[in-house]
């Protein structure tokens, strides 16, 4: 009994600790003296690209990562901030001020955003908010490039981002909290905290941001962003029964606020978007020896968005909309390793549902998968991977996606990379079952499972003057969006400098696009969504970075892309894509070379970085550069593409820079400039505020 | 190291292997003595619009004289915002009455590039509710930018137009502004017609 009362003693004097560190951080430093930068010399090892841990340099496909140290010294703050800065990664706004992201060219929509290996959902309008997720108690972010859908399924086409959180394993108190001032009152605020009792440990983390926005068009009457706050916070809990099993449970909650405010037929309406994310997941680990892993996942996650916007005067409803989306996820993995090989198994049931505006009732999307991988190495030379992964969807057509990847170890600073591999993204939810009609104008907007009885119904009620598609239009369901990627790489590693290469392909078929498929007795059109068209993105990618001294670091990357449309290549074959001569106004036949590619690509992008550290001072100082070339958003000449006579957005570069200091090991002031030219371009690129200035300070204890 | 380059080198040219170049050149085939004539600035003024009932005037143009019209039922097209009637088939409202053997084809191609007219079938006459030109953005000359209110003439859509006495022209409307800026921004005063046309006066359909 007495050893009892003393060990709840210690964790009961364990916790009151914890708490007092809470509201007086002063006074508890611990004795142990942690260097974040010592986080780099660790081997990189991920676990994204195979779902088991991985040596990087080995792997047969395009991975980057991104670290802590990284992340600390460039004064990040939201996901897409880090993000824009690595080599043919391109932040898009996108509808209502949401940033994607673009990867070896493709739309936001094609890249899968995962928190610890489970998907975010929330994408309202095709892509996911970036900037909705903060980067604090991010241990890592891994970036698997090309089609990955033969892991993770749906979205998977461009590739995957996978933010690894930091997960908790310590046994003594410890944590960090820190505070961040800048430019148009932006302010980033977080305290992490991370301590064990026993076999119990628990990591917490808050973050709470709030700006002011910022009007980069002072002649029209609205702001370019108006002001926000959010708060993100997160609590892990990891028991360990025993060597053998233990049991990781993460909770993730996310609000936020968005100021609303707008004009329409000249009166003012302003209110509130408000945003609430939960993630609850759980993870059970059970490894009976070195090379049996049993993983049970349970994930539940919910997006729920909400408008209500008012006119000043009258107070009636302008906008009362809402999105509110479920994903319940449980997934059961096995890894088993025998002599050189690795297999790897898994399935899963996703319950997958939304209830918005325009929706008549609860659209329900669940689906159940299955996949397989198989992990050969050959004497550290030569490395197999080989995966196929089903999905049987109840409300669109099913898919079977394999990869194929290999690498080849020449020597020791030498190998090469091939991979192929499907990838497809499915119908969303607003394709499958939208039921919108516009109450001004009177067209219709129907899903493609809604539309054959809502169809019908409009028949009956006599409102439809003719079809315009065949009878049989809706008797298949709608396919997924699919694609196959093919890259190849080079790697040199050296003790002091990496470079590689990578070539991508990649074919996206089934685009799933609106058209019209019956006409209105006044006039209008009803829409439906149909699967049309084909595009192709391909490039190059190159990364290197060289260790000058031991306290100098450089980096650079390039990617060249090119990303067209097959079906607006063939119509130039066929002569039936024109323009206008600028001085004459005369039509003229397009020639292929005429033909620049999809809106918002650039063909040219590039970044370089430079790092310094002076250990005598204590101090870390960094410059990163980040250019794009021109790139079209809109078809100015009328003839629906973008071709070298419609006007462009022009190339930018924005420069980035900060210096830290470190006092004492404990404490650590930062300050930066971050976009130093003071960039802005209102019609092209409203994400960049201009020159932006901050002053960071943290302590960790 | 060196090694390494030429990777690089065969890397690099494999990468750009696939975007071959395939540019074609149009042979010019405006080989006849027909001259092409533009008329600038061809005010077609209405009431009404955006919403309301449209009204007022046609402003009529005879395609052999290359003169506006204004008395006897000589004209080929008629005018009026951004409509567009041709001499033949049934009159609407408010509209002047057709008295000719009028009819348009819309075609595909460059001005130049259309050397005879198509085939009698393809030919259609205005009704009491359609018209031989179809109204509406993308579905006749031109196409209507909603946000910035802007009306631009579709590139590669030339009218052939069948005159008031059966003859052939072709025409491709250039601008809707006053003056024909080269980029409208939707503010210029606007339904001012500038097109080029040809015309044959022999009656066959060879431009």
């Amino acid at each position: 009994m007495p050893k009892y009362f003393y060990l709840v003693l210690i964790n009961i004097m364990k916790y009151i600790r914890f708490l007092l560190i809470l509201v007086v951080i002063k006074g508890f430093a611990q004795n142990e003296k942690k260097d974040t930068i010592q986080a780099a010399v660790i081997k990189e090892v991920v676990v994204t690209a195979t779902r088991t841990e991985r040596q990087l340099s080995s792997l047969p496909l395009p991975v980057q990562l991104i670290t802590k140290a990284q992340i600390k010294q460039t004064g990040a703050l939201k996901l897409n901030d880090i993000l824009e800065e690595q080599t043919g990664l391109i932040i898009v706004p996108d509808f209502g001020g949401v940033l994607g992201i673009q990867m070896q060219g493709l739309d936001a929509q094609y890249t899968l955003i995962l928190i610890d290996g489970v998907p975010l959902v929330g994408r309202s309008a095709g892509s996911l908010d970036l900037s909705r997720v903060t980067i604090n108690n991010i241990k890592q972010i891994e970036i698997v490039k090309g089609a990955s859908s033969s892991l993770y399924g749906s979205e998977a086409l461009g590739g995957v981002i996978n933010i690894i959180t930091e997960s908790p394993q310590n046994k003594k108190l410890n944590g960090e909290v820190n505070s961040r001032l800048g430019s148009f009152l932006t302010s980033d605020n977080n305290l992490n905290i991370g301590f064990g009792i026993k076999k119990l440990n628990i990591n917490a983390a808050i973050n709470s941001f709030s700006t002011d926005g910022y009007d980069l068009d002072k002649t029209d009457n609205e702001k370019t962003v108006l002001p926000f706050r959010n708060l993100t916070s997160q609590l892990q809990l990891d028991y360990k029964f025993s060597d053998k099993i233990n049991l990781l449970v993460s909770n993730r909650y996310f609000n936020q606020n968005n100021d609303v405010e707008t004009i329409v037929n000249n009166k003012n309406a302003s209110g509130i978007t408000k945003t609430n994310e939960y993630n609850s997941h759980s993870r059970f680990f059970y490894n009976p020896n070195d090379n049996l892993s049993f993983t049970g996942e349970f994930y539940a996650t919910q997006y729920y968005i909400k408008d209500d916007v008012r006119f000043n005067d009258t107070n009636t409803i302008l906008y009362n909309d809402f999105f509110k989306e479920n994903l319940l996820r449980p997934e059961i993995r096995t890894s088993f390793k025998k002599r050189n090989t690795t297999y790897t198994s898994g399935f899963g049931y996703s319950f997958n549902n939304l209830e918005r505006t325009y929706f008549e009732q609860k659209a329900l999307n669940n689906s159940y998968y299955g996949f397989l991988q198989y992990d050969y190495n050959l004497k550290e030379k030569f490395n197999i991977l080989a995966g196929l992964r089903y999905d049987k969807n109840l409300a669109y057509t099913s898919v079977l996606s394999p990869k194929l990847a290999l690498n080849y170890q020449f020597s020791k600073q030498f190998s090469i990379q091939g991979s192929v591999g499907y990838g497809f993204k499915a119908p969303d939810l607003r394709q499958l079952f939208f039921n919108f009609e516009n109450a001004g104008v009177g067209y219709i907007v129907l899903g493609y499972n809604v539309a054959p009885n809502r169809l019908a119904e409009l028949q009956s009620q006599g409102r439809i003057q003719n079809s315009l598609v065949a009878s049989n239009f809706f008797d298949k369901p709608l396919n997924p969006e699919t694609s196959v990627g093919y890259n190849f790489g080079i790697k040199h590693n050296r003790e002091k400098t990496k470079s590689s290469i990578n070539i991508f392909y990649n074919k996206v078929k089934n685009l799933i696009d609106t058209r019209a498929i019956a006409r209105l007795t006044n006039g209008q059109n009803i829409f439906s969504y149909s699967n049309i068209g084909s595009v192709f993105t391909q490039g190059l990618e190159f990364n290197s970075s060289i260790k000058i001294t031991k306290n100098i670091e450089i980096s650079s990357g390039y990617q060249y892309l090119i990303a067209k449309d097959n079906d607006v290549i063939q119509d130039i074959k066929d002569k039936k894509v024109f323009a206008r001569d600028p001085i004459t106004s005369q039509s003229f036949e397009l020639k292929q070379s005429d033909y620049f590619g999809l809106f918002n690509r650039s063909k040219h992008t590039a970044n370089f970085k430079y790092f310094l550290k002076i250990p005598n001072w204590k101090l870390y100082h960094n410059f990163r550069a980040t250019f794009r070339s021109k790139y079209g958003l809109f078809d100015t000449n009328n003839n629906a593409i973008l071709d070298n006579y419609d006007e462009f957005a022009k190339e930018y570069v924005i420069f980035d820079s900060s210096i830290t200091k470190k006092i004492k090991e404990k404490f650590e002031i930062q300050v930066g400039m971050d976009n130093i030219l003071n960039f802005t371009d209102t019609q092209n690129a409203s994400n960049y505020a201009g020159r932006v200035m901050y002053c960071k300070v943290q302590y960790h204890f | 190291m060196k090694h390494f380059k030429t990777i690089l080198v065969t890397a690099i040219s494999l990468a750009f292997f696939s975007c071959s170049k395939d540019d074609e050149t149009t042979p010019n085939t405006n080989a006849t003595a027909l001259t092409v004539k533009t008329y600038s600035n061809l005010h077609a003024p209405a009431t009404g619009g955006g919403g309301q009932p449209v009204s007022g005037e046609f402003v009529k143009f005879n395609l052999a004289t290359g003169q506006i019209v204004t008395t006897g039922d000589n004209w080929d097209i008629a005018f009026r915002s951004t409509t567009i009637l041709v001499n033949g088939g049934v009159a609407g409202t408010d509209q002047p009455a057709r008295t000719g053997v009028g009819a348009a084809s819309i075609v595909t191609g460059t001005f130049a590039n259309i050397i005879t007219a198509p085939t009698d079938n393809l030919f259609t006459q205005d009704t009491a509710a359609s018209y031989a030109i179809p109204t509406g953005s993308g579905n006749g000359w031109y196409n209507y930018n909603g946000a910035t209110n802007v009306i631009s003439p579709i590139a590669g859509r030339v009218l052939i137009i069948k005159t008031h006495d059966g003859k052939y022209a072709k025409m491709e409307i250039l601008n809707y502004y006053q003056d024909a800026p080269a980029n409208p921004t939707g503010t210029e005063p606007s339904r001012y017609y500038k097109f080029n046309y040809v015309y044959q006066p022999n009656g066959s359909k060879n431009f």
